[in-house]
């Protein structure tokens, strides 16, 4: 479970989280919208110990991360916008290195094509170059770590920004199938559609604020479209 | 943990041609300097051989003559060369092997150019540890700047921190990358070295030159040790590699080539030397001096060698010359080596901020090329001096001077050449060596500690990112 407890965080005089309480239990996804600066990516920056809380706790699992990161840390995978890899690695080199530092095993190359199929990449380009892939590529070799790793919670920060929608499609299902075995997802995104499609739960920030936190199947489309509009209006 | 990112980071040396082209070039000079370093010792060691053993025959072999004139012959004495003078050429280039033992006369030795170089002044003394001390660093830096701050650039510093990889893992799995990258084009130059060292030790000598050359390579250790923990703290700290880049740039030319050029001058001022002028006329007035009381109180006489002295107290009175001026000889001597050796000093202290000039004494010491060891040897030559002009001049006190107005008449014979034993020098042992070198290994390990120190420092639990 992942839990923001009344966390505030300022940056200077800048509050760019302000007491947002949220909790994502087990077979939850949970999609957070949210204009640039609302706050979004700066939470999930608080799970990942990149940042300190000003004020306020961020749990995992019940633990709390500023007490014990690295441990906190086992229990989660990340997913960045733009997942950086190695260039001068091939894919599956990459995966390699990050699922053994993630995991404290090696994996066989069996075992890594695995992974990297499952991500959807193809077995043809496990072996290239990084520095040759798409940001697609790229994006499904961060989704094979994450799988490596068989995290409790997942942490994604805007996904499936830039990826074509069969990616994007491709990418919605892997994350059905890591809700259907009980892991927390939460993910910020700007794609109304897709926190629709896949959200379980939908949160709005706005300004540092969790505005709304609302139930998916609550909500058609359109709902959704005119709640988050109104509450950027506001 | 550690090790995979070491072996992440090589391979990235690798397969970037940093380890094949910066590295390459690095090993090529290692391997050429210590090739020429071998040859040049072998050279030596060759013609030091030759030239003692035929320089002693040629005294043995003396027609008969005044011993006098032989003591003006004098004879000379070469030093040896230390086999890890392979390494570390040290002063040895600038104050050459060979001193001429003559008549009243203790031979200068030459050593300041040498003693007081820096890494741009020695450029032309190519050695491998010229390479090491100066050029190591540098590759250190090539294949180090980027190690945070490119990762920080890139992004991959957020993927690692995301996994529950600690800094001080990466820290220390980095330094192990780096160590590895230079460990790698050292080891053939280490091997080269140790079968040069081993083949060139005589073979009594040969336990004292393993522990020097083991000591030199942990002596260089630390030093490039010291200088990965800069690099990498510089890289974390910096806000992008090409910042870390300059700034490391900038610290190995002030560091490595301007600040101890400073040190140098700075110890000059410090610890003022005569300039050889200087020196031989002070020399010459003191000698003077004494030479002028001997005679009074012994010969009553108020100039040396004039004609108030009768011929029968030439012997006597050459030994009481001799002897007087041991003590100036002693004196003036001792008190330049004194400056010198305290110059020295203060710039091995300075290796607390500057550690090429603390590895580069150590480098010397160990390697038998220092200052501290020519001394040795140049006082040696001296004690053998002395002892050809006792010789001499006790025979002329017991043969010439009783031919009175005849002493010039008086000839030895070759008798008398072989009473004048050969130079038998040995080079100090470690020990002596580890006594005046102590703090060099003191200084570096300081060093070392506190560069660890800063690179934990900038290396925080949160890296930023």
């Amino acid at each position: 479970m992942l839990e923001a407890l009344n966390v505030s965080k300022d940056f200077g005089a800048n509050r760019a989280l302000d007491k947002v309480t949220l909790r994502v239990k087990p077979g939850e996804i949970y999609c957070l919208l949210g204009a640039n600066g609302a706050g979004k990516t700066t939470l999930i920056n608080l799970f990942l110990d990149f940042i300190e809380p000003t004020s306020g706790e961020v749990r995992i699992n019940g633990r709390k991360v500023a007490d014990d990161p690295l441990s906190t840390k086992r229990d989660i995978a990340y997913i960045p916008e733009q997942v950086m890899l190695y260039g001068v690695l091939s894919g599956i080199e990459n995966l390699k290195y990050f699922a053994a530092l993630a995991t404290g095993e090696r994996h066989s190359r069996e075992q890594l094509l695995a992974l990297l199929t499952e991500a959807g990449l193809p077995e043809a380009a496990a072996d290239g170059r990084v520095s040759t892939y798409s940001k697609g590529m790229r994006q499904k070799v961060g989704i094979a770590i994450a799988l490596a790793k068989n995290a409790k919670a997942l942490l994604l920060d805007e996904p499936t920004s830039g990826l074509d929608p069969k990616a994007a499609s491709e990418f919605s299902q892997l994350l059905a199938k890591a809700r259907d075995r009980g892991v927390a997802v939460l993910t910020t995104t700007h794609d109304l559609f897709h926190a629709k499609q896949t959200g379980t739960r939908i949160g709005i920030m706005k300004q540092g604020r969790l505005v709304a936190d609302l139930s998916s199947q609550d909500l058609s489309h359109t709902d959704l479209e005119t709640l988050y509009l109104q509450h950027m209006a506001a | 943990m550690i090790r995979l990112i070491a072996q992440r980071e090589f391979t990235e040396f690798v397969r970037d041609g940093r380890l094949l082209w910066a590295g390459g070039i690095m090993l090529l000079l290692i391997v050429t300097a210590l090739g020429v370093g071998w040859q040049r010792q072998s050279h030596l060691h060759a013609e030091r051989h030759a030239a003692q053993h035929l320089d002693y025959e040629d005294w043995l072999k003396q027609d008969e003559r005044h011993p006098h004139d032989a003591a003006h012959q004098g004879m000379h004495v070469f030093k040896p060369e230390p086999p890890l003078s392979i390494i570390d050429p040290g002063i040895g280039p600038y104050v050459g092997s060979t001193i001429w033992l003559q008549a009243h006369r203790q031979s200068e030795v030459k050593f300041r150019p040498a003693q007081d170089a820096t890494g741009l002044q020695r450029f032309g003394t190519f050695s491998a540890a010229w390479l090491v001390q100066i050029l190591a660093p540098l590759l250190i830096i090539v294949f180090g700047f980027n190690a945070f701050a490119g990762e920080r650039e890139l992004g991959t510093l957020r993927q690692l921190m995301s996994l529950g990889v600690s800094s001080r893992a990466l820290l220390w799995g980095k330094a192990l990358a780096l160590a590895m990258g230079i460990g790698v084009l050292l080891v053939p130059g280490v091997v080269v070295a140790a079968a040069a060292v081993v083949i060139e030790s005589e073979p009594g000598r040969l336990l004292d030159s393993a522990l020097r050359f083991l000591m030199l390579g942990l002596a260089y250790a630390v030093y490039l040790a010291i200088t990965v923990f800069v690099v990498l703290a510089v890289s974390a700290r910096a806000s992008s590699s090409r910042v870390a880049l300059i700034s490391l740039l900038a610290l190995w030319i002030v560091g490595v080539l301007l600040a101890p050029r400073v040190m140098s001058d700075l110890s000059r001022h410090v610890y003022p030397s005569p300039s050889r002028t200087e020196f031989a006329s002070d020399l010459s007035t003191d000698l003077k001096s004494e030479h002028d009381k001997a005679w009074r109180e012994q010969f009553g006489v108020s100039t040396g060698w004039g004609p108030d002295l009768p011929l029968s107290k030439w012997g006597v009175a050459l030994q009481v010359n001799d002897h007087v001026g041991y003590g100036v000889l002693d004196r003036h001597f001792g008190a330049l080596w004194d400056t010198f050796e305290k110059q020295q000093r203060m710039q091995e202290w300075a290796g607390l901020l500057i550690p090429v000039l603390a590895v580069r004494s150590l480098s010397m010491g160990l390697s038998g090329t220092d200052f501290v060891q020519h001394r040795d040897f140049s006082v040696a030559a001296e004690r053998q001096r002395r002892v050809v002009q006792d010789i001499m001049s006790h025979d002329l006190i017991d043969h010439a001077d009783p031919l009175g107005d005849r002493h010039f008449a008086y000839q030895a014979d070759k008798e008398l050449w072989a009473k004048v034993p050969p130079f038998d020098y040995q080079t100090p042992s470690l020990a002596v060596v580890l006594r005046h070198h102590w703090s060099g290994f003191a200084i570096l390990s300081a060093v070392l500690a506190a560069a660890v120190a800063l690179a934990l420092l900038f290396v925080p639990r949160r890296l930023p990112l």
